[in-house]
């Protein structure tokens, strides 16, 4: 453990110690301290640059199986003791919960994630700006149609984790992130056309380069000049891999235990059946090295693993913290993210076929590139977007389209996945290959 | 929070590499919240806010750093790392006035007295919870929640102001499933304000669950929403959503400052129908999107942003009004001392119109009503937005017909108001429960609208 780390885990240690002074049975404390790092530029000038450490204290205290939670980001003694106290106060008003209560055990050995890179540390402030005014320079090199954009950032974090309860338990970890994202924007007549691009990972050397970053942004807000909406119709589904990432975001959300308790899930009671097509394999795994969604222990310290949630298209589990699996009567699946339930890595699995080829085998479809819209209701499992992309016909981009919109079933659209391609990539914690769906109804005109 | 010395020394800090401006925002925020699951209240929460962000503008440029110790050395610090925008900007010399307190005026609040006695948040959450079960035995979940919060600022400006604002913030929230062994529907009802938790004596739980199980049964019921082009009843209240995305995002000052929006360089122009005026205003009593002072100081004010069609005027907060030469609007709004402020919006609506709602359904051959709408999002280059239908029904040849599942609407801002082609009498604002995302940054907002009907839009289902 570093020094760092050992300061953090004393921090949440005597959290602990004040919380069973103040009365509690049992507690668990949470410290996160965090260095933040962002800076905008706008043409050839930096237009934000944002620096600063922040820490925050997260308590849950037990009163027998009564419960109560605390954050806060006053960390004087009086003003811990005083919301620590706050929060047994809580606790004892609300009602009793035999599910209440900490995990019976939690990570031994620390495994070597690789998730901290000192070079994110270390790189100097005018490293990073650079970085922020290049990706401002290359978007306009990578298309002189490019005439303005809404900014291109740098942004880097370093992030110590550590916990400590009542049990006996404590851990801590040390992680970094970093990333580079610009956002174009052209006319195509009179009409503003914009896309955003960008790149994240832990470790520095792993970041796309600024030249590919810029390019790609560059593309994507070309690409659409002159779109139009398509016909209302009936037809297959592409959906590009950061669309189909917003997917399974929406399908964890069904699969979250605390949907399930509160009947907010469309997945509710089909554990064991078959929802989606043979090409359905979905993971959350929290051991993968060096990735976005990995940690050695979850918000309560239970060792991560990994967990098959769809095997070839049936549902083997939802994804559970402690007291969810108490009250659901299952194992926790170190799902917790402290303050409820979080994804580790969860990504469905990759394909052979590339993108192309799947809108080569295409009759007549879409192919999406970006959606709008979120709010979704898990208790139905309807899903409708806005949308914009290609049309397809006969296995090629016809013309580009937009303002329009693409719904079906979250059950629908699991089932008639009939391929998914090979360009899966690890850029966050919740990420999916490029995938077709047979068919969904396409809103236009 | 910090005295008058402090802040003073921690402006000049922050100005000593030069710069145009330079202010401190400090902030101390409690907040107690209760949820009910499985008819018990599982869970109680004290969350504890403080804080100082210090900014440096510097033409287009900020720098911004926070400090969540209070401790001199830790926000001398975070003063030099947010004069470093000044290294890399072209600087100002700006003079540092001594501070003198700006008074609020007349308070937009009804403050309450602190947190409550736990009893008595509890109780709301367990009678929602009767409520709701007793309205409808398809109702197989109620989920509740109550927040009741205080937050108190003070905002040091190198222009000599200081201003002081203590703002309360309520939310009562129930969300309902129903189900009827085969399908599912959730409803989702929430209100309170600016105010004390005494706010739920008149708007009780009751009938903010009885509210959300009818929803929820409405929903079960659901046809599949047609798919296509179609004419729209936005209904009055919650459809304010359709000002907020459509047209309020598209007005605020950094877009048009940076001529990123689509309605940028256009004021005088014509954007909208002439049946269309939308305003903006900080200065609603009790609203969630009422400030007494924005996050910059600066008093809240009521803004024509349309006036008959015509776009009147942005949203702006210091730093982008200063570019444009205009003034701040009282729009600069942050989530917390951790952000550099924004211009948004507070609570956005139409006046009433001229027709009635029974004119309005009567005049519909086919299309649908929106009643309340789950969120909403714009893409403000280009104007397209969306938004999710909470409560809607189809209308056939002049009657509302069967409840629809929840959908989609897609749209784009000048051409969905300038297709707006009657509106209602019936104007009232939302139930207060909205919170607009910017930027990752998250702030209570409130909207309202009479009934409006728009000539054609598009509609995401998978009927016929």
């Amino acid at each position: 453990m570093t020094v760092d780390e050992e300061g953090a885990v004393d921090a949440a240690q005597r959290a602990v110690a004040f919380a069973r002074q103040a009365g509690a049975d049992a507690a668990e404390a949470t410290v996160s301290i965090a260095r933040r790092f962002h800076a905008e530029a706008r043409e050839s000038a930096l237009s934000k640059l944002e620096q600063s450490t922040g820490k925050a204290l997260r308590v849950r205290v037990f009163a027998g199986s009564r419960k109560a939670t605390l954050s806060t980001t006053d960390f004087t003694p009086e003003g811990v003791r005083d919301a620590i106290a706050q929060a047994v106060a809580a606790a004892r008003l609300v009602a009793d919960d035999e599910f209440a209560g900490l995990p019976e055990r939690f990570v031994e050995d620390l495994p070597a994630l690789d998730l901290y890179d000192p070079h994110v540390d270390r790189r100097p402030g005018d490293e990073k700006v650079a970085d922020a005014l290049a990706l401002e320079r290359l978007i306009r090199e990578s298309d002189a149609r490019i005439s303005n954009s809404s900014g291109s950032h740098f942004n880097d974090a370093s992030v110590i984790t550590a916990i400590a309860n009542s049990a006996g338990f404590a851990g801590a970890y040390a992680s970094t992130r970093a990333g580079r994202s610009t956002g174009p924007i052209a006319l195509d007549g009179e009409i503003r056309r914009t896309a955003h691009y960008g790149t994240a990972a832990r470790r520095f050397a792993e970041l796309e380069g600024l030249r590919e970053v810029a390019a790609c942004a560059a593309r994507r807000t070309t690409e659409l000049f002159g779109a139009r909406k398509p016909p209302t119709m009936r037809c297959a589904v592409i959906f590009e891999r950061d669309v189909a990432a917003t997917i399974l975001e929406d399908v964890f959300g069904a699969l979250s235990a605390s949907n399930v308790a509160t009947g907010n899930s469309w997945l509710i009671d089909r554990v064991g059946s078959r929802i989606g097509s043979d090409a359905v394999t979905i993971v959350d795994d929290g051991r993968m090295p060096g990735k976005l969604g990995s940690s050695p222990f979850d918000g309560e310290g239970l060792p991560t693993r990994r967990t098959p949630v769809f095997e070839r298209g049936v549902l083997k589990t939802f994804l559970y913290d402690t007291y969810y699996a108490r009250k659901l009567g299952a194992h926790s699946t170190a799902n917790s993210n402290g303050s409820g339930i979080g994804t580790n890595n969860f990504y469905l699995e990759a394909g052979k076929d590339s993108l192309e080829a799947l809108i080569a085998s295409t009759q007549r479809g879409v192919l999406v590139l970006d959606t709008i819209g979120f709010a979704t209701e898990h208790a139905s499992g309807t899903y409708s977007r806005g949308a914009r992309g290609f049309l397809i016909e006969n296995g090629e981009r016809t013309y580009p389209v937009d303002e329009f919109t693409i719904a079906g079933s979250y059950a629908e659209m699991l089932a008639g996945i009939d391929g998914v391609a090979s360009d899966l990539r690890f850029d966050a914690p919740v990420v999916s290959p490029s995938f077709r769906v047979t068919e969904m109804t396409v809103s236009g005109n | 929070m910090l005295d008058d010395a402090t802040l003073h020394a921690l402006v000049t800090r922050a100005l000593r590499r030069g710069g145009d401006f330079a202010d401190v925002f400090c902030e101390r925020r409690s907040a107690v919240s209760y949820r009910l699951q499985d008819g018990r209240v599982h869970e109680g929460s004290v969350a504890v806010t403080v804080g100082v962000g210090i900014r440096v503008v510097s033409g287009e440029s900020a720098g911004y750093a926070y400090s969540d110790d209070l401790d001199l050395a830790a926000l001398m610090e975070a003063a030099d790392a947010a004069s470093l925008i000044s290294r890399a900007a072209p600087a100002g010399s700006a003079r540092v006035a001594d501070l003198s307190a700006v008074p609020i005026a007349a308070s937009q609040y009804r403050d309450g007295h602190g947190p409550a006695d736990a009893a008595a948040y509890v109780g709301l959450l367990a009678r929602a919870d009767r409520a709701a079960r007793a309205f409808d035995p398809r109702v197989v979940a109620v989920n509740a929640h109550v927040t009741d919060e205080h937050q108190e600022v003070w905002i040091a400006t190198s222009e000599g102001r200081l201003v002081n604002d203590r703002r309360p913030l309520v939310t009562l929230g129930v969300q309902v499933v129903a189900s009827d062994g085969r399908e599912r529907g959730s409803g989702y009802v929430g209100d309170g304000g600016r105010t004390s938790i005494a706010f739920f004596d008149t708007a009780t739980p009751e009938l903010l669950a009885r509210d959300a199980a009818r929803i929820a049964a409405v929903n079960v019921e659901a046809v599949p929403a047609p798919a296509g082009e179609m004419e729209m009843i936005v209904g009055a209240g919650g459809g304010g959503v359709l000002l907020h995305e459509a047209v309020g995002h598209g007005l605020e000052g950094d877009f048009n400052r940076r001529g990123t929006s689509l309605y940028s360089g256009r004021i005088g122009e014509r954007v909208a129908s002439e049946l269309v005026t939308i305003f903006d205003d900080g200065n609603l009593p009790e609203e969630r999107g009422s400030v007494n002072v924005d996050d910059e100081g600066v008093p809240g004010q009521h803004k024509v942003l349309v006036e008959r069609g015509v776009l009147r005027g942005y949203m702006q907060d210091v730093l982008n009004g200063r570019l444009m030469g205009v003034e701040s609007t009282g729009s600069g709004r942050r989530q917390s001392f951790r952000f550099l402020p924004q211009p948004r919006m507070c609570n956005t609506y139409m006046p009433n119109g001229e027709s009635t709602f029974e004119e309005i359904v009567a005049s519909t051959k086919r299309g649908i009503l929106a009643k309340s709408f789950a969120g909403g999002q714009v893409e403000i280059s280009k104007g397209d937005f969306v938004f999710m239908v909470g409560e809607g029904y189809l209308v056939e040849n002049g009657k509302i017909a069967a409840p629809i599942k929840n959908a989609t609407i897609v749209g784009n801002g000048p051409d969905a108001m300038t297709k707006v082609v009657a509106v209602a009498g019936d104007g009232r604002l939302a139930r207060r429960h909205y919170t607009c995302g910017k930027a990752g940054q998250y702030v209570p907002v409130g909207v309202g609208m009479p009934s409006v009907k728009i000539a054609s839009i598009t509609v995401g289902g998978t009927g016929a």
